[in-house]
């Protein structure tokens, strides 16, 4: 369903003190590039939640940008170090959700270097070109099933189990990297999971383990599982009954 | 909520690109937009009187100005906001100068697209744009000074003049920097180390500077105002704080690799301070014939074609390739401004001493400018020589024996090739970024730009000012100048840092972190996470000293109960500005 040749609309998160000054010189510069980039103003990129990165996707942007100083350069010491962990956990969620993972894409550039900016402007819009505009675009199923997908994982960015296992990776705390990171992945699975059923039971009202396993698409014991932890957590509770089985309702 | 919108045209800067007039009337219909209106200049006095003026007459309460970089302009708009009383936090800048029509000028429609979009999204942003107070920050009154060369010591002086304490440092175990190492300066061929001297002499007695040679920095924290400095001195290390910085650590001279232009093989090649030198002891005799050549290292790696093989057919040209391939072209891009003016005072220095001598000047092309032309026209009634060759095809220099070298040139002009007998060739070279340059930007988070060089915060309007608060630059840091040059740029970085300290005072921006204490659990995570130590935890909820939080807004991000909001740029106001453009690209999302 690609179409031939597209426009595409590129979200840039750019830090006050290099990435958007480095954009500002390529206009003093005059340094040409396509216009397919919006820049969003943001202190540091150490600013850029993952949930920002996320959302620009799922409100349909072709492809993000987040720009900030080189390493080492931040004007506030660690935010880019931090935003490059984090923008690593929201590529591997949207690898899981099956996107491309070069529509997030990550690059230092400095006050001083107007035509590097200008330079990756213009090669991130050939690249957004080539991959084809967002899937969600698409409509239909798949796209449908993609969308709440994006919404639980947003959902699991925020939360505090998610955010938590993350956050600690950021302040050095010696952990084994391969262990920890089969935890992340774990958990964020599991995340993403309990959202998609909780945003289901958001939007139809109660409903049935098989209910829930059609629209999520999980099976059965995967769905009781998580059941079975969400009413631990009190997320959610047993409402009623429909054929013979149990309907559940979220609480939060 | 009742926005107001000022689409700039910056003369043709924005308007001969994008139609302003077609998106002052689409901002009027976005939401919350009760006026908008275009002006040629919105900020000259006329274009902040109208901002005034619709600001009573519509009883605006936020405002949003499309024109050119917040970087530079906020501030001047923010004022005009609180001049007709608004709080300077309502206001938002829409670029679409710097990030539309300066770099779109080949697609007016797309542009015109895209400052619509940027402009709808600094209106969301706007309507949700919330009014701060800015914390206040005592400016103590004591400055350091780094480098004292002729640019440092100038400032140490203008400083201490006015009364404030000044520390100033130099790695060096003498003051004087580069000036000290030169012979004559020109164009009045004053002796520079009279000029230096005097200037030390003042500066050692003066009762307000510190003076520490042999000293560098080794650790810069805190901000403007209030900076702690640690220095590595001869006996050790020493802590001071200052309210400012002066960086005036200087450049060096680049000094030409072995075998350009045969320099290090034949040591009748030598370079400009070389030939300084050897003025200065007397030491160059009556010879027959002296040859310059400028540009080395210099002005290289411009994108500049020309096609070899058009070249007329000759051996430089076909040397030339095989030069150039080996060479890989070594040096700066950029023009050092002071070496034109250096080499035609060198040659009327040896044309007053040895008025037969020949002096022969290659050059590319030759910048005397102002009062320099009429230097230049000295030398030609001195009968210097010039000769104009071109980049591509260099000068060759071929030994004849221990005193004598033949130097095979282009003749652009004439069209031909030239061998001369010289005595001695002089390479004129470029100042350049000292070594560590890169170490100190950033230890004071100062960028670097392409040339290598400090970047003023804005090379028109801030010249001697750096990006950071606090810190300002003077001399040769931010690239080549003479010493007239740095003394005036060290007066102005005086004058900059002095503002700031008879204030006493300054205000921080309103950018700081800000904690929900119901959704706080007292983890911990952000009190590491801060670079600052802005957050402690106390009885089990985190606190944050506004003081110290410098808005980079990294604990907002990681906080697991995103417990913390950032003032002026809130989640809802970043995310105000996504939703804005992408709304008409995806609905229904959260
Ligand atoms: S990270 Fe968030 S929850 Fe944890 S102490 Fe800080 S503000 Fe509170
Ligand atoms: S915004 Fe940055 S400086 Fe301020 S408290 Fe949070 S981490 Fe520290
Ligand atoms: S300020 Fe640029 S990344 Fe932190």
């Amino acid at each position: 369903m690609v179409e031939k040749s597209f426009e595409p609309l590129i979200a840039a998160f750019c830090c006050n003190w290099c990435a958007y000054a480095g954009a500002d010189l390529a206009g003093t510069s005059r340094f040409e590039y396509p216009t397919n980039v919006r820049i969003i103003r943001v202190m540091c990129t150490g600013r850029v939640d993952s949930t920002f990165m996320l959302l620009a996707l799922r409100l349909g942007a072709d492809g993000v940008l987040v720009s900030g100083c080189h390493p080492g350069d931040c004007h506030y010491l660690r935010g880019n170090y931090m935003m490059e962990r984090r923008l690593g956990y929201v590529k591997r969620i949207i690898e899981l959700l099956g996107m491309e993972p070069e529509r997030l894409r990550l690059e230092w550039i400095s006050a001083g270097e107007g035509e590097k900016f200008s330079a990756l402007i213009r090669d991130l819009v050939g690249t957004i070109k080539k991959i084809g505009p967002n899937p969600l675009k698409n409509g239909g199923i798949e796209a449908e099933y993609l969308m709440r997908k994006m919404d639980a994982s947003i959902e699991a960015l925020k939360s505090q189990r998610l955010r938590w296992v993350l956050g600690i990776s950021q302040v050095g705390i010696k952990i084994d990297e391969a262990r920890y990171k089969a935890v992340v992945d774990s958990i964020m699975h599991d995340e993403i999971e309990r959202y998609m059923m909780i945003l289901a039971m958001k939007e139809k009202g109660p409903l049935t383990v098989k209910e829930m396993s059609q629209i999520t698409k999980l099976t059965p014991t995967q769905v009781m599982r998580h059941i079975i932890a969400l009413r631990a957590s009190g997320m959610i509770k047993e409402v009623g009954e429909r054929e013979h089985q149990y309907t559940y309702a979220a609480t939060v | 909520m009742r926005i107001g919108v000022f689409i700039c045209h910056c003369g043709v800067n924005i308007g001969g690109v994008v139609n302003v007039p077609e998106v002052t009337e689409y901002a009027k219909t976005l939401p919350y937009v009760v006026h908008a209106e275009h002006n040629l200049y919105t900020c000259s006095e006329a274009g902040l009187a109208a901002i005034n003026e619709a600001i009573k007459k519509h009883d605006l309460n936020r405002i949003v100005v499309a024109a050119c970089t917040p970087r530079t302009h906020e501030p001047l708009f923010r004022l005009a906001c609180k001049g007709a009383g608004l709080n300077p936090y309502i206001f938002e800048m829409a670029n679409i100068r710097e990030h539309c029509s300066w770099v779109h000028s080949y697609d007016p429609k797309g542009a015109t697209e895209k400052a619509k979009d940027i402009i709808r999204m600094a209106v969301f942003r706007a309507a949700l744009l919330e009014p701060q107070v800015e914390p206040e920050v005592e400016v103590k009154g004591s400055s350091l000074v780094i480098g004292a060369g002729v640019a440092g010591m100038t400032a140490a002086l203008t400083l201490a003049n006015q009364g404030f304490k000044v520390y100033l440092i130099e790695k060096e175990a003498e003051l004087g920097g580069m000036t000290r190492k030169l012979f004559k300066i020109y164009p009045t061929l004053a002796d520079s180390t009279e000029v230096v001297n005097t200037l030390i002499e003042v500066v050692r007695l003066h009762p307000n500077i510190e003076i520490l040679t042999s000293t560098t920095l080794k650790e810069v924290s805190g901000y403007v105002g209030n900076f702690n400095v640690i220095l590595t001195v001869p006996e050790g290390e020493r802590k001071i704080s200052v309210g400012t910085i002066i960086v005036a650590s200087g450049s060096s001279i680049y000094i030409p690799p072995k075998g350009l232009y045969q320099y290090g093989i034949y040591n009748r090649v030598i370079t400009q301070v070389e030939l300084d030198k050897m003025l200065r002891d007397d030491t160059i005799g009556r010879p027959e014939r002296v040859i310059m050549i400028q540009c080395v290292g210099a002005r290289k790696g411009e994108i500049r074609h020309y096609d070899l093989a058009a070249l007329p057919k000759s051996p430089t040209a076909e040397l030339l390739r095989r030069i150039l391939k080996a060479r890989k072209e070594e040096g700066w891009p950029y023009c050092s401004r002071i070496c034109c003016m250096n080499s035609i005072k060198n040659a009327i220095l040896i044309k007053e001493r040895s008025p037969k001598t020949d002096v022969v000047i290659l050059f590319g092309d030759l910048r005397v400018y102002k009062e320099y032309e009429d230097f230049y026209r000295k030398a030609r009634d001195l009968e210097v020589r010039f000769i104009r060759y071109i980049e591509e095809v260099p000068a060759e220099i071929m030994k004849v024996n221990e005193e004598k070298l033949n130097v095979m040139v282009y003749d652009a002009l004439a069209g031909c090739e030239v061998t001369l007998t010289a005595d001695w060739v002089v390479l004129s070279t470029p100042l350049i970024p000292t070594k560590d340059m890169v170490m100190l930007a950033r230890m004071l988070k100062i960028p670097i730009g392409t040339d290598g060089f400090l970047m003023e915060a804005h090379l028109k309007m801030r010249p001697v000012d750096a990006s950071v608060d606090g810190i300002f630059l003077a001399g040769t840091v931010t690239g080549p100048k003479d010493v007239p040059e740095s003394i005036i740029s060290g007066k102005a970085a005086a004058a900059r840092a002095a503002t700031l300290m008879m204030r006493k005072k300054v205000s921080a921006e309103a950018i700081t972190a800000v904690v929900d204490r119901d959704l706080c659990i007292g983890c911990g995570l952000c009190e590491e996470i801060c670079p600052y130590g802005a957050h402690r935890i106390e009885e089990g909820k985190s606190q944050v000293i506004e003081i110290l939080c410098r808005g980079c807004g990294s604990c907002a991000a990681e906080c697991p109960r995103r417990a913390i909001s950032m003032r002026h740029y809130g989640d809802h106001q970043v995310m105000a500005q996504l939703k804005a453009l992408l709304r008409p690209a995806l609905t229904g999302a959260s």
